[in-house]
């Protein structure tokens, strides 16, 4: 009884972690969500997760519940790699800002340009 | 039809060995350079400013897409009609920016995409079975039917460059510009072009093992759409 509540515990905490995390990839959110209510399910209802296991050819219950956790673990980490590149491209707009904005030109009308901007800026 | 304005964007990436001549061969073509230097961390900023037209420089390095889509936004800014990407390692050579550029016009087309098929100097054949994989991938996944899939140099009118917002920062953007000319609906037309490879443009250049990286940036890339 206290390895369930335990584990209901973090399963709704991944189902509510997929539900928060729709809009930046649905299709992750939705394989986590399925997933952890798959892994609800089969802790309160052990029994099915026996004749689940052997149908899948998993063996014991227990053993599809962990392969279960595994698979929400490697979504989660997706999910966190997607994050990474979220920031990298926020850090990529501000790099191309940065470059566009300090231009170096050996051209008299962009320089012209450039120094006019300058002056308005002061 | 007149040429208008084109820009000829250049990503480099500690190229000190090469820009000078690269770039000083792409002023003399009379079109407009910007030299886009991504974080280089040796003297490549300092040459392309000393003998270029126009250098960006990313304070971090980011990857080729990110310096290509700097370029490309800067070419529009300055209201470039035509824009032209070039390696900056020597492989490409300035004359076929005019094929290309002619192409364009005769076609009334919106991207001209150099092709390896038929011209190649020096392709190595680890090369060229890991080319003739990447074009049918791209076939399959675009629908285009192309000859060449990972090749840098291309042209585009202005229309056509507005509608490439590149979000892979590194060699995976090859793939993605091709799908968003597929996407864009716009025309296009592959042109023969000459690679010239030499042993520096080797060793800096793409290995086998990059394909790895490229498929799982374009399956992380359709996951984050």
């Amino acid at each position: 009884m206290i390895v369930q509540l335990i584990l209901t515990t973090l399963l709704s905490g991944v189902v509510l972690y997929a539900w928060q995390e729709r809009r930046r990839s649905a299709m992750v959110a939705s394989l986590a969500l399925m997933a952890a209510t798959a892994g609800l399910y089969l802790v309160w209802v052990p029994s099915h997760a026996t004749t689940v296991a052997e149908w899948a050819g998993v063996g014991r219950g227990v053993d599809l519940i962990i392969y279960v956790w595994i698979v929400i673990s490697l979504l989660v980490m997706l999910n966190l790699h997607l994050k990474l590149r979220a920031q990298l491209e926020l850090i990529t707009a501000l790099a191309r800002q940065i470059a566009i904005a300090n231009a170096k030109t050996n051209s008299p009308e962009m320089k012209d340009a450039s120094a006019g901007n300058e002056q308005k800026a002061a | 039809m007149s040429m208008g304005c084109t820009w000829i964007v250049i990503p480099a990436y500690n190229e000190e060995h090469v820009i000078a001549g690269v770039v000083g061969e792409a002023l003399r073509s009379g079109h407009r350079v910007v030299l886009v230097d991504d974080g280089s961390s040796d003297a490549t900023p300092e040459i392309g400013a000393r003998i270029g037209d126009v250098v960006l420089r990313h304070p971090i390095n980011l990857g080729q897409g990110a310096s290509l889509q700097t370029g490309i936004t800067f070419a529009l800014a300055q209201g470039a009609d035509f824009i032209v990407t070039f390696d900056a390692d020597g492989q490409h050579r300035i004359e076929d920016v005019s094929k290309l550029l002619d192409a364009l016009m005769a076609h009334q087309a919106d991207f001209a995409l150099g092709s390896r098929a038929r011209q190649t100097t020096n392709m190595p054949n680890s090369r060229r079975l890991l080319l003739w994989g990447a074009t049918r991938f791209t076939r399959i996944t675009t629908g285009l039917n192309v000859t060449d899939a990972h090749n840098g140099l291309r042209a585009m009118t202005r229309r056509g460059a507005s509608r490439i917002r590149l979000r892979q920062n590194r060699m995976a953007h090859a793939s993605e510009i091709l799908e968003q000319i597929a996407s864009s609906g716009l025309k296009y037309i592959e042109v023969s072009v000459n690679i010239e490879y030499s042993s520096y443009s080797l060793a800096k250049g793409q290995r086998s093992t990059d394909a790895i990286d490229i498929l799982l940036d374009l399956c992380a890339g359709r996951l984050q759409q």
